[in-house]
């Protein structure tokens, strides 16, 4: 047993098969359980039951079974469009999300890669979906598909900042920009000798605001209610993915909810502690559920937004962008240095 | 309070009538009725615009409520023809109303079957628009003035003026109206010994 | 304000002529599309986000309901009527048949003038249902939709115990309503009609109604974004409004305070207390809430309507074969969607010679080429919704 642990430890290349292994399961999984989590949270909120038939009572074989018809369909691109730009846009979408698992701290020490720019990759590696929605919306020859592309490139570049100067609270207060540090630097911290550290950190009390912002920035990313405009059902069909069918749409779609789970990690890992929680030391195992459960807080919150409110319009969005959520955050990068130097 | 229709065009005909006279002489009109509490003013094809600009700006019936024709014709593909046999003419109506006692006025003039054509009520109420287009379509009724004749309802190239009387419904060709048909008499004409299958009281 | 006509006639129809424009962008919106409420096609120049000319073309419902009327008896067209504007169904088969009956001057009994007006009001409640389910849809809000259906089906299951129809009661009759089954057209003694249990269930219907009538405000009136996306978008002046024929809730909202209702002859509505909820701006946010308000009071209408009912006869004395006697005679009535007029032009025989269906949705998008000039594409879909339109009344 030793061996074969001190084999994959050494080996550079066994332990790479061993992570990508790992990544490329876990994405599938959690879009699936987060998309489940999306069909039967959304069916309470509206007094209905959700996914029922499907695998019995539960419906939880729904998004599998979802899956496997969406697998067999016919390729469609349409005659017009471009048709390698239309190939590869949805794999770069996918690309963006799957690049963020590599820096996310599952326990102490586990995390694919610890960069020393872990949240300068995660960032702009979370940026590159803009290209791959700009190709869609584009190579898709169809004027609803191009005026949700070009929507959502106002607003992801517009939303690019706040998120950025919502970290840079953070990435003050932990002294890295790695994200393994950041989750040690939210492990000592007392507040009136209280080891809070573990499960809730002082970088949730501290950087609130930068919280709020980084939520919000976050759901515009994603563009989810309520800044779907890209998407936008009842006015551009789906926006940028109209012409998008079969397997095509499932890449976007699990993107999607792959997506709420990065987000969210991210998110958690930066504000609300990681993997930290009581016990973590003499159970490192611990630290995946930990950041289950956090991460499953957060995704609720998503969900519930999304099925409560309207949509933003475009420029009410850009609005709260621009003329909000930055200023907040440069007020926040402000206040914290200060606190950072003086405390 | 129980009103039937009679009821009201008796007790109110008075002061009814009296309005509708009114509205009459201002538009300098002499033929008008007030039958079961409907009040129609007939006016000259080439009053039809000063009328119309009368009521709107001078009587107060700002609302614009709809514009359509009546094909008279002795000689019908669909239906019944008239009772009598009538003068073949297109009578045109619009129906203006105030937004004060919810009082309407239906102004109505005859044209010619041939070469039907009235000055468009556009530029005094801007809701005439898609009804005269209507009406252009249908009964081939052709309005001067109007700023976009083109069809309303139907495709581009459809040909012939449905709601005129002598246009057909296919179905009729295949198979002549029936007429009244009973097919099945009332469950008490057919069985008077049934029992009655009213409902108890609720 | 004064209306330059000039600009209004070439804004309410400027023509559809499809130039080689590099521009403008010509985005068909429709006739399939999620948001239409039906088949309405809107042409729509688009310069970026904003829409410079848009036309509507209309007649993808066009069912000929005028024609069909001239072949038809009026018991059988009442089978049909109630198609035109198919959210509330009930709605549009009363002011024909108090045409037919005017001019057959028949006195309609009391009572069934009160079921008329209790199964109208629930037509109204039905209707404005819809609007409430769909319109926050179009905004993005998924949610409110099960809230309102959920209430709407609870007048159809009313409407259905009534009258055996949810959505196409074909409920009325020349001189009244449908008798009891077995009792034929003529009654031998007041026989009660309604189903047991229907008065209280109406009562009890209409209690929770308007608690969902408060949820549904504390979920959509007071959510910011709700706000911001209908608040001050799509301004329709009352005059114009009235210029254009624009009725109904939209009309209302525009600040004139004008309802048919109390101008009715043929329905008891003097004999209720009743609102008539009046915006101020004539915004979308205005026609929203005016007929959030209208369900309250239509559900307020019924409550009182069904504790005071009277027992009486159904259905007036009628010849069995119905011939309406020579005259012309013009009907309105305040539909859920506007004024739904019928003029009805009679040669004695046992079908109208002419029937013109005068309907409020036609009236209502006629105003679209003048409202929709220069706003944004998402403001195009607010605007829409909020007019409230269903493409059968429209096209007939």
């Amino acid at each position: 047993m030793d061996t074969i642990i001190s084999f994959f430890q050494d080996n550079f290349w066994a332990l790479l098969v061993v992570k990508l292994i790992a990544i490329a399961g876990l994405i599938p999984v959690s879009g699936l359980l987060i998309g489940f989590g999306e069909l039967k949270l959304s069916a309470k909120m509206q007094s209905r039951v959700g996914p029922y038939f499907a695998g019995g009572r539960w419906g939880w074989a729904q998004l599998l079974a979802d899956g496997i018809k969406f697998i067999q369909k016919e390729d469609i691109i349409p005659a017009d469009a471009d048709r390698q730009v239309f190939r590869w846009a949805p794999a770069l979408v996918m690309l963006s999300t799957v690049g963020l698992f590599v820096v996310i701290p599952f326990w102490p020490g586990g995390i694919v890669q610890d960069l020393d720019v872990g949240i300068f990759y995660a960032l702009a590696i979370s940026s590159l979906s803009t290209i791959g929605v700009l190709m869609a919306g584009w190579s898709s020859a169809n004027k609803y598909s191009l005026m949700g592309g070009l929507r959502a490139a106002g607003q992801l570049i517009a939303y690019e900042l706040p998120m950025v100067l919502a970290v840079i609270g953070v990435v003050i207060m932990a002294g890295t920009m790695s994200l393994g540090g950041i989750v040690e630097a939210q492990r000592s911290f007392a507040i009136f000798g209280l080891e809070t550290g573990l499960v809730i950190s002082p970088f949730f009390f501290a950087q609130i605001l930068g919280f709020v912002i980084f939520f919000i920035a976050s759901l515009a990313e994603m563009s989810r209610i309520p800044f779907d405009m890209p998407i936008a059902e009842s006015e551009l069909v789906t926006g940028f993915l109209t012409e998008y069918s079969g397997f095509r749409f499932l890449f976007f779609f699990l993107a999607e909810f792959a997506n709420m789970f990065t987000m969210s990690a991210i998110a958690v890992t930066l504000f609300l502690g990681g993997y930290l929680g009581p016990g973590i030391e003499q159970f490192p195992f611990l630290g995946p559920v930990y950041l289950a459960s956090k991460v499953a807080v957060l995704v609720f919150f998503m969900i519930w937004f999304r099925w409560t409110f309207p949509r933003f319009r475009e420029d009410q969005l850009q609005n709260l962008a621009w003329k909000w959520l930055v200023p907040l955050g440069l007020l926040n990068i402000v206040v914290t240095g200060i606190f950072k130097v003086v405390a | 309070m129980t009103t039937s229709p009679s009821e009201t065009t008796d007790t109110g005909a008075g002061s009814f009538a009296d309005w509708v006279g009114e509205v009459a002489s201002a538009v300098g009109s002499e033929d008008w009725s007030a039958d079961h509490g409907t009040a129609k003013v007939m006016v000259a094809a080439d009053a039809w615009h000063a009328a119309l600009s009368t009521a709107k700006l001078e009587l107060g019936l700002v609302f614009f409520s709809y514009l359509s024709a009546i094909d008279w014709a002795n000689d019908v593909a669909v239906g019944d023809p008239p009772a009598e046999p009538v003068d073949e003419r297109y009578e045109v109506l619009a129906g203006v109303a105030d937004l004060a006692e919810g009082r309407i006025v239906h102004f109505s003039t005859t044209l010619p079957k041939d070469g039907a054509s009235l000055p468009s009520i556009t530029d005094v109420y801007a809701g005439a628009n898609w009804h005269e287009r209507e009406a252009t379509e249908m009964f081939d009724i052709a309005f001067e003035g109007h700023p976009n004749p083109v069809k309303l309802y139907l495709p581009d190239a459809f040909e012939g003026h449905p709601l005129q009387k002598t246009y057909p419904l296919l179905s009729r060709e295949v198979k002549p109206w029936p007429g009244t048909v009973d097919v099945e008499p009332m469950p008490e004409v057919a069985d008077p010994e049934a029992p009655s299958t009213e409902n108890p009281e609720a | 304000m004064t209306i330059d006509h000039d600009t209004l006639r070439h804004l309410s129809d400027a023509s559809v002529a499809v130039e080689l424009e590099t521009e403008d962008m010509t985005l068909n919106i429709g006739p399939q599309h999620p948001s239409t409420h039906g088949v309405l096609r809107l042409v729509a120049k688009v310069d970026g986000e904003r829409a410079r000319d848009v036309q509507p073309a209309i007649g993808y419902m066009h069912r000929g309901y005028e024609k069909l009327a001239e072949v038809r008896t009026y018991p059988q067209i009442t089978a049909f009527i109630n198609r035109i504007d198919w959210v509330s169904g009930y709605a549009n088969e009363v002011p024909f048949i108090a045409a037919a009956e005017k001019l057959m001057e028949i006195e309609v009994p009391e009572r069934a003038q009160y079921i008329r007006l209790i199964l109208t009001e629930m037509a109204r409640i039905a209707s404005h249902m819809i609007f409430m389910a769909s319109y926050p849809l179009e905004l993005g809000a998924a949610t409110p939709l099960f809230f309102a259906l959920r209430d709407r089906e609870r007048v159809l299951d009313l409407l259905e115990s009534v009258t055996g129809g949810r959505f196409h009661p074909n409920f009325n009759r020349i001189g009244g309503v449908k008798p009891a089954a077995g009792a034929g057209p003529t009654q031998k003694k007041a026989s009660q009609d309604l189903p047991k249990g229907f008065l209280a269930g109406t009562h009890d219907a209409m209690d929770k109604l308007l608690a969902t009538c408060d949820e549904l405000e504390s979920l959509i009136a007071g959510n910011e974004i709700f706000q911001a996306r209908t608040k001050g978008i799509g301004v329709l002046p009352g005059e114009i409004a009235a210029d254009f024929g624009v009725s109904g809730p939209n009309l209302r909202a525009s600040g004139i305070a004008f309802d048919l209702r109390r101008h009715t002859d043929f329905l008891p509505y003097d004999q209720f207390e009743f609102d008539v909820p009046t915006g101020r701006n004539g915004d979308c946010w205005d026609r929203w809430w005016v007929r959030l308000e209208e369900i309250r009071q239509a559900a307020r209408i019924i409550q009182q309507a069904v504790d005071a009912i009277p027992s009486g006869a159904l259905q007036a004395k009628v010849p069995k074969i119905i011939k309406v006697p020579k005259g012309e005679v013009y009907v309105r009535a305040e539909n859920p969607k506007g004024e739904m007029g019928y003029y009805l032009v009679s040669e004695g025989g046992q079908g109208p010679y002419r029937l013109k269906i005068r309907s409020a949705s036609f009236s209502n998008i006629s105003i679209l080429p003048w409202i929709l000039e220069g706003v944004l594409v998402p403001d195009i879909i607010a605007i829409l919704g909020s007019l409230d339109f269903v493409l059968g009344d429209v096209d007939r």
